[in-house]
């Protein structure tokens, strides 16, 4: 350790706020998607009003996407390597997998929003099917990329893609939420998305929220037995330097306030309290995403 | 069972296949005196930056006056036969060399640190965009590379021939009657975090858990030197440019605050460096 600390020699692998920042813009993409197509694709009728919306939402999220990867890249041009086939892109790398989904997805997406306008109910149940698969591949393959990493000690579980997606479901369904109140305050009351719709939302959001902290126990479950480094970093995301991100904005301000509000009958079909509940949500994903990117990557710098 | 292939590039582990070369290192620590020797002069030869090393030591000290040791560990990349680096670069920049070393394409790296984040023993680092040579690659992954360029024109590696102690022992370890695979024979080795599955080539004779485990070098310091090397780790921008530090060093939210803001900073103040430098 003073050896490192005179070689100056940590090599840190620096994917910092920025990627954060990509992992919960896709989640929030894919999340608000799967709300657009349970309207046109899976036939919950009350549902089909948001989903010109979410989708439109879901594509304006993921244009921001590229330009966050490419830049954080060190070579910027050379973004075009992982789409040249056969010789360059490398099959068993999950980033190769991902830059497929990621120049797909918004494709599919686009379409799907085409016939949405024009409703075309047969071609928007096609493309709508297609891209909810695009959709979860998309936000799955940030899961693998993180957890295809022996040594990253919390990430290298088989829970953690689902993990991602039921934060993805989360915040996006949350983010939703907030967008399609502000839309209701510029449009004419005939296309005004109901406080009631809005509630319902929160409901299928309140099912991601128990979802997550059921996954969240047994992920910690399994760190209780794990080595030394899942110790000290069960330590860390509790009481130590993660416990912000982690503890404070994930777990209470992100998963257990939102629960306790939707939890509770009398406020959680009224509106400021679904929103409010929707705000925490959303936010409280980004704690996930910054302590997963960050914390893993510190932990192996005891090495 | 079939053979397990990290990545598809084409070449499998040659590791105690006859016939084939497999070029690995063993480090006698008992003859190691911790001179840092190997660091400088691989640190001279291939112009590694500040902040960032291909060979460095790892450094303990444990007991009770006077029954006091110290413990060193020469760290470098493992050359490993199942690397996971390779496995997860998307590009195939970084690659398995048929003779068994990993080495790194810098015309193809596209410098998104999926290798940094695979390697389980830290030996990558990226380079950074101001070189002391601006011929010399910048902004992609590098590392240790078993001095490939030396070994191919009949030398030893270049921590292998300024080893004070004569403690780096370098050579073919399938061939039976190269000076590493005796020693490899006659003593009992040991690899760093075997858990891994990496199958790493660089093997030590009398590594202790003192040294080796990270989490007892860890803790079994003093608590100074527990924040000093935190402060130090957390305040670490050499050659992270882009994303600034992992964790300010005011753990509450007001820190995490402004290292989001100084991450953001720097992403937004290196991103229009990067692209129009990219141009020329």
């Amino acid at each position: 350790m003073e050896g490192q600390i005179i070689a100056n020699a940590f090599h840190h692998a620096y994917w910092g706020f920025p990627i954060a920042t990509y992992f919960w813009l896709v989640g929030a993409s894919a999340g608000s998607f799967v709300i657009s197509t349970l309207g046109w694709v899976f036939g919950i009728k009350k549902y089909k009003s948001t989903a010109f919306f979410a989708s439109n939402m879901a594509i304006a999220l993921l244009l921001i996407v590229p330009i966050i990867l490419i830049i954080d890249l060190g070579k910027p041009y050379r973004f075009f390597h992982l789409l040249m086939l056969p010789s360059f892109s490398h099959w068993s790398a999950p980033m190769m997998w991902g830059s497929m989904f990621i120049l797909s997805y918004p494709i599919g997406m686009m379409f799907y929003s085409y016939f949405v306008y024009k409703k075309n109910e047969k071609w928007a149940r096609i493309l709508g099917i297609l891209a909810v698969v695009l959709a979860l591949c998309t936000h799955w393959y940030t899961g693998v990329v993180i957890q295809l990493n022996p040594s990253r000690v919390p990430n290298h579980a088989s829970v953690a893609p689902i993990l991602f997606l039921t934060g993805a479901y989360v915040s996006g369904i949350g983010l939703l939420n907030i967008c399609l109140w502000i839309r209701n305050r510029f449009v004419g009351p005939d296309s005004q998305v109901s406080a009631g719709l809005i509630a319902d939302m929160a409901r299928l959001m309140l099912y991601g929220v128990v979802f997550d902290l059921f996954l969240l126990w047994n992920e910690f479950l399994h760190m209780t037995y794990g080595f030394g480094e899942e110790y000290t970093m069960l330590y860390d995301v509790l009481l130590g330097a993660f416990r912000w991100p982690y503890f404070y904005l994930e777990i209470v301000w992100g998963l257990l306030f939102p629960l306790i509000i939707l939890m509770i009958p009398k406020i959680n079909r009224q509106l400021p309290w679904v929103l409010l509940a929707s705000f925490m949500c959303a936010t409280g994903v980004y704690g996930m995403r910054i302590w997963w990117v960050m914390a893993n990557f510190y932990y192996q710098g005891h090495f | 069972m079939g053979e397990r292939m990290y990545g598809f590039n084409g070449v499998s582990p040659s590791a105690g296949k006859p016939g084939r070369k497999r070029y690995a290192m063993v480090i006698d620590l008992r003859r190691c005196t911790g001179c840092n020797a190997c660091t400088a002069s691989c640190k001279t030869a291939y112009d590694v930056p500040l902040g960032a090393s291909r060979i460095w030591l790892m450094e303990a000290e444990t007991g009770e006056f006077p029954n006091t040791k110290r413990n060193v560990l020469p760290r470098l990349c493992n050359q490993c036969d199942h690397p996971s680096c390779v496995r997860n670069c998307p590009t195939k920049a970084t690659f398995r060399h048929p003779d068994g070393y990993v080495l790194q394409r810098y015309n193809r790296c596209i410098g998104c640190r999926t290798c940094m984040v695979a390697c389980p023993y830290n030996a990558r680092h990226f380079l950074p965009e101001y070189r002391r040579d601006p011929r010399n690659p910048r902004n992609v992954a590098d590392k240790c590379d078993f001095c490939i360029v030396r070994v191919t024109r009949g030398l030893a590696p270049i921590c292998v021939t300024s080893c004070t102690g004569g403690a780096i022992i370098f050579g073919d370890i399938n061939d039976p009657e190269s000076e590493v695979s005796q020693i490899f024979h006659a003593n009992k080795t040991f690899t760093l975090r075997p858990e891994m599955g990496n199958a790493p080539q660089v093997f030590y004779i009398g590594l202790n858990e003192k040294i080796a485990d990270p989490e007892f070098a860890f803790h079994h310091r003093s608590k100074q030197l527990q924040k000093r090397y935190n402060t130090f780790k957390r305040n670490s921008e050499v050659g992270g440019e882009m994303a600034g530090n992992i964790i300010d060093t005011d753990m509450g939210l007001m820190g995490l605050i402004r290292q989001g803001l100084n991450n953001f900073r720097t992403f937004f103040r290196d991103a229009p460096h990067k692209i129009f430098r990219g141009l020329f």
